[in-house]
């Protein structure tokens, strides 16, 4: 069987794609329990009261960026399937 | 296919009034008596009521002038065009789904309530599960509405006017006179009142239901304006009744039982509360339904347009029905009904602001469509022209900003979720704009960036540069978030992609 370099970009989309979605999923959920102080999270990993707000933003734009750059490739690789 | 033209004034009137009363009445009073206003409750209805009418004449003229479906999107549209009839749509749609989720708590509220008056043994687990109550409800209206089923809203108008009455009658039957209502405390004086009336102000949105069903009104240009005025004068002295009566009756206090049925049980012992919380259960159901295929009608116009994915306008192969935008909506609808009953005034703040700020966008096309196209045959014009608009765009306003004024934590919490909920809105806009491409590779570039970034901040943290001590976990961890992002940068920065929309 024969894989052109378009199949392996594709295969590639797919992979890369889904666990880069599923980092930036587990990213803002993260930041969701970090903001909720869940399990104690915050005293966990001694985060400062006054740092929590940038903590969360780099969080959510990271999140988010690999969220949807994540179903970008995915989108790519599922094309023809 | 074009619908057929066929309810007179009188059916345009009970359209009118049918899209007005409903579970609103049976939710929104409990908090605004309670938290807010007092017995002020009554001049935040009245206020309401005259701001309401203030902005229907605009309504009225707006729909006279273009009576096509589509109402506050058409109307914005052809004022502004583009964005702002995106966002007029978009916060039409915001304000449907926030009310579809506060129907469906009502719901899971009035039965929790009944319950409690006829099997008080499974009330506690019953008002345990709120939310969950109010998922199935919705799960099941929107395999219904994906099935196509309607039902009678005209008939459920009746059965309310005549409870309402009986309620009216029985309450003014005990003698109650003014000193017995207005002596009340207000507990959060004037502003109060003024935060009720923007809290309350969902209880008369539903009229606009007259024009998006102006399509199947005779004679629009003369019918839909006169119905809307009609109901809308109709539905002022018919709420302060309501209001009157069961201030009268129930004191200031904490309670567990909703307001309305509270009132209602206390004139007619026995029977009130449960035929409240009947009443309660069809309206919230009643609306749910509606809202559902409104907000599913919605997404599908703006799809229409372009400005969402064309996947929203997939029809069901065997219903024939718009199964995709009633399941996307539906799934948001039960995410927002997570927050249970007491999440109820944030639901009602959310829902009051979407729809008063379209409120105030249609004022606006009512002004700029006066300049912009002044030949437009308008068999209705809005009088005190342009006091009335502005006033309109004004008292908007001012409902938005008292309860923020007041520091309302659910007002405040509406109203930045509404914010973070538009800026996702302005940029599925600028999505639609630039096309996918572009976004693809600015989305690329960022990945990129931070891919770089985090390999360089692993080298400078191992070489001491940088003085923190990572364990081994964390550093694989970077090291593969790194190499992921740099992979994922590069095959959406270097991919070729046409525009989807």
């Amino acid at each position: 069987m024969q894989i052109s370099i378009k199949g392996i970009r594709k295969i590639l989309a797919a992979v890369v794609g889904t666990v880069q979605g599923t980092l930036g999923a587990l990213a803002v959920a993260f930041s969701c329990f970090l903001y909720v102080n869940f399990f104690g999270l915050q005293e966990i990993l001694k985060v400062p009261a006054g740092f929590l707000p940038l903590y969360m933003l780099i969080l959510i734009i990271f999140g988010f960026s690999s969220i949807i750059g994540g179903l970008f490739l995915l989108t790519e690789g599922l094309e023809s399937l | 296919m074009k619908m057929k033209r066929e309810l007179g004034l009188f059916d345009a009137v009970m359209m009118g009034l049918s899209g007005s009363i409903g579970f609103e009445i049976f939710v929104l009073m409990d908090y605004a008596y309670f938290s807010l206003a007092g017995s002020g409750m009554v001049l935040a209805l009245l206020l309401g009521g005259l701001i309401n009418l203030l902005i229907m004449f605009s309504y009225c003229e707006l729909s006279a002038a273009i009576p096509e479906v589509g109402g506050e999107y058409t109307y914005t549209k052809a004022a502004y065009g583009g964005l702002v009839a995106f966002i007029s749509g978009s916060l039409r749609w915001l304000a449907s789904v926030f009310g579809a989720a506060l129907a469906a708590l009502t719901f899971a509220q009035q039965l929790s309530y009944l319950f409690l008056r006829v099997a008080p043994a499974i009330e506690g687990f019953v008002s345990a599960q709120t939310s969950l109550i109010a998922i199935i409800v919705i799960i099941i209206l929107a395999a219904l509405d994906v099935k196509g089923v309607r039902k009678a809203g005209m008939m459920i108008v009746t059965i309310f006017l005549a409870i309402f009455a009986i309620f009216l009658a029985s309450g003014l039957w005990r003698g109650l006179t003014p000193p017995d209502v207005l002596p009340r405390p207000l507990p959060e004086g004037l502003s109060g009142v003024l935060s009720a009336a923007a809290y309350m102000f969902p209880m008369f949105f539903g009229m606009r239901a007259l024009v998006a069903g102006a399509a199947q009104i005779k004679n629009p240009e003369k019918n839909v304006p006169r119905a809307i005025l009609l109901s809308a004068l109709l539905i002022v002295p018919l709420y302060l009744g309501v209001a009157y009566v069961a201030v009268g009756v129930v004191p200031l206090g904490v309670y567990d039982e909703p307001f309305l049925n509270l009132a209602a049980e206390n004139i007619m012992p026995g029977v009130g509360g449960i035929l409240f919380a009947i009443a309660g259960m069809v309206a919230g159901l009643s609306a749910l339904g509606t809202s559902i295929a409104v907000q599913s009608s919605i997404a599908r116009g703006m799809s229409r347009d372009g400005y969402l994915p064309k996947i929203l306008l997939s029809v069901h192969r065997r219903y024939g029905t718009p199964y995709v935008a009633t399941i996307a909506g539906s799934l948001f609808i039960m995410f927002l009904s997570v927050v249970g009953v007491e999440g109820v005034p944030f639901l009602g703040y959310a829902a009051s602001f979407g729809s008063i700020l379209v409120f105030a966008l249609v004022n606006l096309s009512l002004l700029r469509l006066r300049k912009k196209k002044p030949y437009l045959k308008r068999a209705f014009k809005a009088p005190l022209y342009p006091f009335t608009p502005i006033a309109g765009v004004v008292m908007s306003l001012v409902l938005l900003v008292s309860p923020i004024l007041l520091e309302n934590f659910y007002a405040i919490s509406a109203l930045m979720s509404g914010l973070g909920l538009m800026v996702l809105v302005l940029l599925t806009y600028y999505l639609r704009m630039v096309g996918r491409y572009r976004v693809r590779i600015a989305v690329g570039g960022i990945s990129l960036g931070m891919g770089i970034f985090t390999a360089l901040l692993i080298c400078l943290i191992e070489t001491g540069f940088v003085p923190i001590v990572l364990s081994p976990v964390s550093l694989y961890v970077l090291i593969f978030i790194s190499v992921i992002s740099i992979l994922a940068g590069l095959l959406n920065v270097t991919a070729r992609t046409p525009k989807i929309f």
